[in-house]
C-alpha cells in the first residue's frame, strides 16, 4: 500500500516537473487530429524555422535567470545589432559585418552587467528596471543610427550569401538556422553542465552569500551571464533579420517578454539557481507549437497574445507552488 | 573636516531628494532658455498631461510601499479605457465608467490573489498579466482605435473649471485621498509596516494578507480610472497606449524615492518622481530636441536614478 503511494507521489512530481512535455504531446496530438496538415513535412520545416530568433534569445536569457537576475534589454540589443549589422554589409562586407554585430551584442550585455555591478543591485526587480532603462538607450541608439528607417536586403549590392543562407538555406533536410541552433545548444549545454563557470552561475543564482563565502566569484558570474545574454540576443537579431530580409529599429519589440515566458514555461525557476538550457528548448517548443497550432486552427493573433499571457501567469503560479 | 561634513550632507540631500533636485535643475535651466516655459498655459498643460501618469503612480505607490509592484497597469489602462468607450453605446455614461473602473478592481484582486495569497514574484506575474490584458485590448478593438461618440464623455478629460483642467482637479482629489489614506489611516501605516518587514508585521498582529491585497485592488482601480480618463482625453480607446506606461510609472515611483525594498516613500514623493518625467518631456519639447534623443535621454535618466537608488541601498547595507 505504502509502496503504491510512493509510486503515485513520484509519478505526480514527475508529471509536475515535465508538465511542459505533457502539454506539448497533448497539443501535437489534438492539432494533428483536428488539422492533418500539421504533421506535413512543410509545416515541420516551418516550425523549425520559427525556432530561429526566439530560441537564441531565450537560451541567453536562461543563463541570466539561472544566475538569479533578469534582462529586459534584449529588445534594445536586437534593435541595435540588427540595424548596425545590415548597414555594415555594404561598406565592410558580410563577414566583418557579422562579427561587428555579434560584438555589439556582447558589449551591450557586458555594459548591462557593468551598470548592475557598479550600482550593487542584488535583486531581480532592480536589475529589471536598470536593464529596462538600458533597453531604452539601445533602442534610441538604433533609431538615431538608422534615422528611424527600415533597411532592406535588396538595397545591398554586395554579396550577402551568409545572411541569405541563415535566412532560407538548408543543410540536408534541415533549415540551416536550425542546425546553427543545435550547435549552439550543444556548446551552451556543455558550458552549463561541464564547466566550473557554469556551476558558478547556478551557485550564484541559488544563494549569493553562500556562493561568495565558498569562494565563487559572483561578479564574474554576473558579467558572464549578461555577456552571454547580450551575445545571444545579437545572434537572435541576425537570425531574425536574415529571415525577414529587412531590419527596422523596432524589430526586437516583445522579444524580452517572449524569451522570459519561454524560459519560465520550460521550467527554469525565476528564483534562480535551478534550470537548464534543455528546459528552455522545451519552453520555446511549446510557445512556437502553440502559435503554430492556433494559426492552423484559425485563431486570431490577438487571442494568441491572451493565451500567451495566461500561460505565463499560470506557469509562474505553478512554479511558485512547486517551490512552496 | 568641515568640507567633509558639507560633502556628506550634500550627498545625503542628493540621494534622498533626487527627483526634487532634478526638477530644480530643470526649472533653473529653463530660466535661461528663450522659450515660453514659464507661462501659466505651459505649466498647466504640463500638469494636465502628467495627471494620468500621476493617478497611475498613486496606486502603484501603495503596492511598492508594501513591498510589491504592479506592471499590469499598462494593460488595465488600455482595457478599461476600451471597455468604457464600448459600453457608452449601450448604457448611460456613469454606469459605463463604473463598470470600467470595477474591471480594474477585479484585475487588481486577481493580482493580489496571485502575489499576496499565493506569494508569487510580483513583477513577473504582473508582467504576464499585462501581456494578457494587452491581448484582450487588441482582441476587443481588432487593434484599431475605437472612437467615442458621446461628447459628454469627451468633456470629462478635456473640459475645465475656472481655467483649471478637469484632469488636474481629478488628480488633485486622488492625491488628497491617497495621501490621507497612506499617512493618516491604519491601513496606510500597516502598508509601511508590511513593506518594512513582512515577518515583523505578521507577528505584530497586522492582517498582512488582507492589507496588501487591498493595496493591489486599489492599484488596479486607480489604473482603470486613469484608463477611462485617458480615453476620454483622447476621445478614443486604443490598445497601443499602455505599451511602456507600466515600466515608466514604476520607474517614476522609484525615482521619487519610494524604494523597491519597501516601507519607504509615499504619495508626494511619487508625485515628484513622475513630475520629473512630465517636466523632462515638456522641457525637451520646448528645446526642440529630436524625439530619438528624447527617448535616449529618458533612458539615461531612468538608468542614472535607479543606479543611484541601488547604490545608496548598497551603502546602507555596508554601514550595517
Amino acid at each position: 500500500m505504502q509502496k503504491r503511494n510512493s509510486v503515485l507521489k513520484v509519478t505526480a512530481s514527475m508529471l509536475r516537473d515535465y508538465l511542459v512535455l505533457v502539454m506539448i504531446a497533448l497539443l501535437v496530438a489534438v492539432t494533428a487530429i483536428v488539422e492533418p496538415k500539421f504533421m506535413s513535412g512543410a509545416n515541420l520545416v516551418n516550425i523549425m524555422r520559427q525556432f530561429g530568433p526566439l530560441i537564441m534569445v531565450s537560451l541567453g536569457m536562461t543563463f541570466v535567470i539561472i544566475g538569479g537576475f533578469i534582462d529586459l534589454s534584449v529588445a534594445g540589443t536586437i534593435n541595435l545589432v540588427a540595424v548596425v549589422t545590415i548597414s555594415l554589409i555594404q561598406p565592410l562586407g558580410q563577414v566583418p559585418a557579422l562579427l561587428v554585430g555579434l560584438l555589439i551584442g556582447a558589449v551591450c550585455g557586458a555594459l548591462n552587467s557593468g551598470v548592475i555591478l557598479s550600482s550593487g543591485a542584488l535583486t531581480q526587480a532592480e536589475a529589471l528596471f536598470l536593464t529596462f532603462g538600458m533597453s531604452t538607450v539601445y533602442s534610441a541608439l538604433a533609431l538615431l543610427y538608422s534615422h528611424g528607417s527600415t533597411m532592406h536586403f535588396w538595397d545591398i549590392q554586395k554579396s550577402k550569401s551568409i545572411f541569405e543562407a541563415i535566412g532560407a538555406g538548408r543543410a540536408g533536410p534541415l533549415p540551416l538556422s536550425f542546425v546553427i541552433f543545435l550547435v549552439i545548444l550543444a556548446l551552451l549545454w556543455i558550458f552549463q553542465t561541464k564547466t566550473t563557470e557554469g556551476r558558478a552561475i547556478s551557485l550564484t543564482g541559488g544563494n549569493k552569500t553562500a556562493a561568495h563565502l565558498s569562494g565563487v566569484n559572483i561578479s564574474r558570474a554576473i558579467v558572464v551571464v549578461y555577456t552571454i545574454c547580450g551575445f545571444m540576443a545579437g545572434v537572435g537579431a541576425i537570425v531574425l533579420f536574415s529571415r525577414i530580409t529587412t531590419a527596422a529599429p523596432v524589430i526586437g519589440a516583445g522579444y524580452e517578454t517572449n524569451a522570459i515566458l519561454s524560459v519560465v514555461v520550460g521550467g527554469t525557476t525565476l528564483k534562480g539557481g535551478k534550470g537548464s538550457v534543455l528546459r528552455t528548448v522545451m519552453g520555446v517548443l511549446l510557445v512556437i507549437l502553440m502559435s503554430n497550432c492556433l494559426d492552423l486552427l484559425g485563431v486570431s493573433t490577438y487571442l494568441q497574445v491572451v493565451v500567451k499571457g495566461a500561460i505565463l501567469v499560470v506557469a509562474i503560479w505553478l512554479d511558485n507552488r512547486k517551490q512552496a | 573636516m568641515n568640507g567633509k561634513a558639507i560633502g556628506s550632507s550634500l550627498y545625503a540631500i542628493v540621494t534622498k531628494q533626487k527627483a526634487f533636485i532634478a526638477i530644480l535643475v530643470m526649472l533653473i535651466g529653463m530660466l535661461f532658455s528663450h522659450t515660453n516655459f514659464y507661462s501659466a498655459y505651459n505649466l498647466l498643460d504640463m500638469l494636465n498631461s502628467t495627471s494620468i501618469l500621476l493617478i497611475l503612480a498613486f496606486g502603484v505607490t501603495m503596492t511598492v510601499v508594501a513591498g510589491g509592484c504592479d506592471l499590469s497597469i499598462g494593460g488595465i489602462l488600455v482595457v478599461s479605457g476600451i471597455i468604457a468607450i464600448k459600453l457608452l453605446d449601450v448604457m448611460p455614461m456613469g454606469l459605463a465608467i463604473l463598470i470600467a473602473v470595477l474591471f480594474g478592481a477585479v484585475v487588481g484582486f486577481v493580482n493580489g490573489f496571485l502575489v499576496v495569497h499565493q506569494r508569487t514574484e510580483p513583477f513577473i506575474i504582473t508582467l504576464g498579466m499585462g501581456l494578457l490584458l494587452t491581448g484582450v485590448a487588441q482582441q476587443l478593438t481588432d487593434a484599431h482605435p475605437v472612437p467615442a461618440k458621446n461628447p459628454a464623455f469627451m468633456m470629462i478629460g478635456n473640459g475645465d473649471i475656472l481655467g483649471v483642467p478637469n484632469l488636474v482637479l481629478i488628480m488633485a482629489v486622488c492625491f488628497g485621498l491617497c495621501f490621507w489614506l497612506m499617512r493618516y489611516t491604519q491601513f496606510g501605516r500597516n502598508l509601511y509596516a508590511i513593506g518594512g518587514d513582512y515577518e515583523v508585521a505578521l507577528y505584530s498582529g497586522i492582517n498582512v494578507v488582507r492589507t496588501k491585497w487591498i493595496a493591489f485592488v486599489l492599484c488596479g482601480t486607480s489604473a482603470a480610472l486613469a484608463g477611462v480618463l485617458l480615453s476620454s482625453k483622447l476621445n478614443t480607446g486604443s490598445s497601443i497606449y499602455g505599451e511602456m506606461t507600466a515600466l515608466v510609472v514604476n520607474c517614476g515611483v522609484v525615482v521619487g524615492g519610494t524604494s523597491f525594498a519597501g516601507g519607504i516613500g509615499g504619495i508626494p514623493q511619487s508625485a515628484l518622481g513622475l513630475l520629473v518625467f512630465g517636466m523632462l518631456d515638456n522641457v525637451m519639447n520646448m528645446l526642440c530636441i529630436t524625439s530619438y534623443y528624447q527617448v535616449m535621454l529618458k533612458g539615461i535618466v531612468i538608468v542614472a536614478i535607479i543606479w543611484l537608488d541601488c547604490f545608496t541601498q548598497k551603502r546602507k547595507r555596508e554601514f550595517v
